[in-house]
């Protein structure tokens, strides 16, 4: 069995949320008016992102990407590409980045996971160099969104049950494995892997890992 | 002229089950000896196919090409000018240098052509002697403006080619390849498939095309001005079905060259031809073609597109047309040629109108962002277009910002300053200053004004092809033979639409490569060619770190040593 290290990619790889990268593409929709409307629909899923993804579990995530419900998915696909070249690229956290390539160094298999959609973050795994990317997908019909996720969506607490669907399908072994997370959402996902490992962790993590004495990194 | 229910597009399926898939040998042993007499190499087109059988099937016996001399330049020199300097020609340039030249000198002949004269222009006597040993004719050559004199159409599209198919017929195998267009098809709806209809035009009219050509050309001669004869062939075009003189003369040319008994003929129809996806080199383009002007028209302030979302805008990159004219004209060679071939997008990988507008959106934003200034880096860029209904977009403002442009215009002209305000108050207010900004904005007005007057006069060529009908131009015969073709050509020759990823065509080929070969023309600044290929002397002079003294004769003793 082969290990692996689960990097969520919110907090531990960027400081970029999925809410701005939803709000970065509904601003760059085809018509001014669609542009604000678009804007409208996602603010909608801020409350719900502030109050925590703990208390709403994948509610926050689905909202959020509903504001891009019409685009289409050439539209959607230039735009995560160009999101990425002007604020993923040159951003990625450097402690994260460290991490990454010592776990690469080690022979680990690199998993990166993401509440964002995969025209925004699969080149972002490719810049990195992961050898798999769990994120959300955009439910597309006739090559135009839904608004919708496809199921499974991945978000708020259910990571840690991903992770061990995943491992079980590659046969990793989990005990060996990694996971990195920043908040406390990723505290399930931390707490199903053998090395749990705080990055810049929030107030709530830090809390977790303090009792359950899981190393912490800072910037 | 009487009206039929004939349906030319359910015989497809028939013509594919009938297709003989008879495997091909190598192209480069169908080519190998061959003698090929060309027209319209000159063209964006013919030059690409040019360039790829001298680059790939080197075998080929002889190449005569029929050119006309222009504007001061004799046929010899536009062809040299085209081998030395066009982008077409760089991958030959770039694999042989100096060796291109005796390629040429060895495979290539140039003829001064009229193509609008009987036999091309030759007496019966050199076109019997040319044309003795020649194995087939290809015929590119044809003029694609939309509304052009309609005399000059019906010269160059019907007269010219049943030239040169007179040329084809006294060859020994009497082989003609004909290249026409897809929107032949004319006013329809749905699938055009790969047949010629000989008297039946695009809407089922039963008609004699000799007759219709001589009395057009009789009314045409009758006429003083060219509004008048274009409304004219217009009329007579829109009531057989075609949508405007080009598609009209060149159906007109296949019903014609179809009824010869004299010529076996191969009639290739390939739809809108644009940026080369790799050969000569990944979006090279010439000239002004279909996409340019739309594309142009998107980086404006222009908005809204009059194109129906959902219709197939069928391109189609001008090596993949060129390629596959090569295959065709191997198949012709063989003897084995279909009677028709449409190279299109439509049927096997269609890209609509809406995938077209949604794309140029943001590659102009990213072209503005990149090389606009500070109004098109600001404003423009975050305009996208959208389709829309050609009459809302006249309700939307397109007339009336073309009346307020006149209007602003027209009084400015005719209010001057000075005539109201007494010199001294004139003066006093340092009037002059004043007045030179109104002309200025006299001047931005006449601009904006003739800016869409051009555009309002591309849209109404335009609307038949990107608003009135949708068509799928059947292409069964390129697949069928692709698959037949040698395993050694299928790469190289082979139609290979269906490989496009039309996003990262339209985003890395179409719109970068239409910014460096065709905008320029619309702003009427210049595309410059290649640097011309080195004489033997300043080749060699180049490789061994010397110079040539500009504008002088290039013997090796009037080079300088380039002081290190």
């Amino acid at each position: 069995m082969s290990t692996a290290a689960f990097f969520r990619v919110e907090g531990t790889l960027t400081e970029r949320s999925a809410l701005s990268a939803a709000a970065w593409i509904a601003t760059h929709a085809q018509g001014l008016g669609e542009r604000v409307a678009r804007l409208g629909n996602i603010a909608l899923a801020t409350p719900f992102r502030i109050a925590g993804e703990m208390q709403f579990g994948t509610t926050a995530t689905k909202m959020t990407w509903m504001g891009v419900r019409g685009m289409s998915e050439d539209r959607l696909v230039l735009l995560g590409e160009e999101y990425f070249e002007t604020y993923m690229k040159d951003e990625v956290l450097e402690v994260g980045e460290r991490l990454l390539k010592e776990a690469r160094k080690q022979g680990r298999r690199i998993i990166l996971i993401s509440d964002s959609v995969d025209v925004v973050v699969a080149p972002l795994a490719k810049h990195l160099g992961a050898d798999d990317l769990i994120c959300n997908r955009l439910e597309l019909r006739k090559n135009k969104a839904t608004g919708k996720l496809e199921e499974p969506v991945i978000g708020g607490n259910v990571a840690g049950q991903w992770a061990r669907e995943f491992a079980s399908e590659h046969a990793i072994d989990l005990s060996q494995s990694w996971a990195y997370g920043a908040s406390a959402a990723d505290s399930l996902l931390m707490s199903a892997l053998g090395q749990p490992c705080a990055v810049n962790p929030d107030r709530q993590l830090r809390r977790l890992a303090k009792d359950h004495s899981w190393p912490v990194v800072e910037k | 002229m009487q009206r039929t229910d004939v349906n030319t597009s359910s015989s497809t399926p028939e013509l594919s089950m009938n297709h003989p898939a008879t495997p091909m040998k190598p192209l480069r042993e169908t080519y190998a000896g061959k003698h090929l007499v060309v027209t319209g190499t000159t063209g964006f087109l013919g030059k690409v196919w040019l360039a790829m059988v001298l680059d790939f099937l080197p075998e080929v016996g002889h190449i005569t090409l029929l050119i006309r001399g222009k504007k001061g330049e004799s046929a010899d020199e536009r062809f040299t000018r085209i081998f030395e300097a066009s982008p077409a020609f760089r991958p030959l340039r770039d694999k042989l240098g100096q060796e291109l030249r005796a390629l040429i000198a060895d495979k290539v002949t140039v003829k001064k052509a009229a193509l609008t004269e009987p036999l091309c222009g030759f007496s019966e006597s050199e076109a019997k002697e040319l044309m003795a040993n020649v194995d087939a004719v290809v015929h590119f050559a044809g003029l694609t403006d939309f509304e052009p004199d309609p005399q000059w159409s019906i010269d160059a599209n019907i007269h010219g080619a049943a030239h040169v198919a007179d040329l084809a017929a006294l060859s020994p195998k009497h082989r003609y390849v004909h290249v026409s267009t897809t929107f032949v098809g004319g006013m329809r709806n749905g699938e055009i498939a790969e047949v010629v209809t000989p008297g039946i035009s695009p809407n089922g009219t039963r008609f004699d095309p000799s007759e219709e050509l001589r009395i057009c050309e009789a009314e045409i001669a009758k006429l003083e001005t060219k509004k008048e004869r274009i409304d004219l062939v217009m009329a007579r075009a829109q009531a057989l079905g075609w949508p405007n003189i080009y598609t009209y003369s060149k159906g007109l040319s296949e019903h014609l060259i179809d009824l010869r008994t004299d010529v076996v003929t191969t009639t290739y129809r390939p739809a809108i031809v644009e940026c080369a996806r790799n050969y000569p080199f990944q979006g090279w383009n010439e000239g002004i073609n279909t996409s340019g002007p739309i594309v142009w028209l998107l980086s404006t302030s222009f908005q809204r597109f009059p194109a129906k979302a959902t219709n197939n805008f069928d391109i189609v990159p001008v090596d993949t047309v060129a390629r596959t004219m090569v295959m065709v004209t191997g198949r012709a060679l063989e003897d084995t040629a279909q009677h028709v071939y449409q190279c299109a997008s439509g049927h096997q990988n269609p890209f609509t109108f809406e995938r077209a507008v949604d794309l140029c959106g943001i590659a102009i934003r990213r072209m503005h962002k990149r090389t606009g200034n500070s109004v098109e880096k600001n404003f423009t860029a975050y305009l996208d277009s959208h389709c829309a209904d050609p009459t809302k977009t006249e309700v939307l403002g397109f007339r009336r910002m073309q009346k307020a442009a006149k209007a602003t215009r027209s009084f400015l002209r005719s209010h001057k300053l000075e005539r109201y305000l007494s010199p001294s108050l004139f003066e006093k207010i340092d009037g002059k200053r004043i007045q030179k900004a109104l002309d200025e904005v006299s001047k931005e007005a006449r601009s904006t004004d003739r800016i869409l007057d051009r555009v309002d006069g591309m849209l109404r060529q335009y609307r038949p092809f990107i608003h009135d009908y949708n068509y799928t131009f059947l292409t069964d015969n390129l697949v069928i033979d692709t698959q037949m073709l040698a395993e050694e050509d299928r790469e190289r020759f082979g139609f290979d639409i269906h490989d496009i990823c039309w996003r990262d065509y339209w985003m890395n080929t179409q719109v970068p490569g239409l910014e460096k070969w065709s905008l320029p023309l619309m702003r009427n600044e210049k595309v410059p060619d290649d640097p011309p290929l080195p004489r033997l002397g300043e080749e060699k002079a180049r490789r061994t770190g010397e110079f040539v003294i500009a504008g002088q004769p290039t013997p090796a003793n009037e080079t300088m040593v380039r002081a290190s």
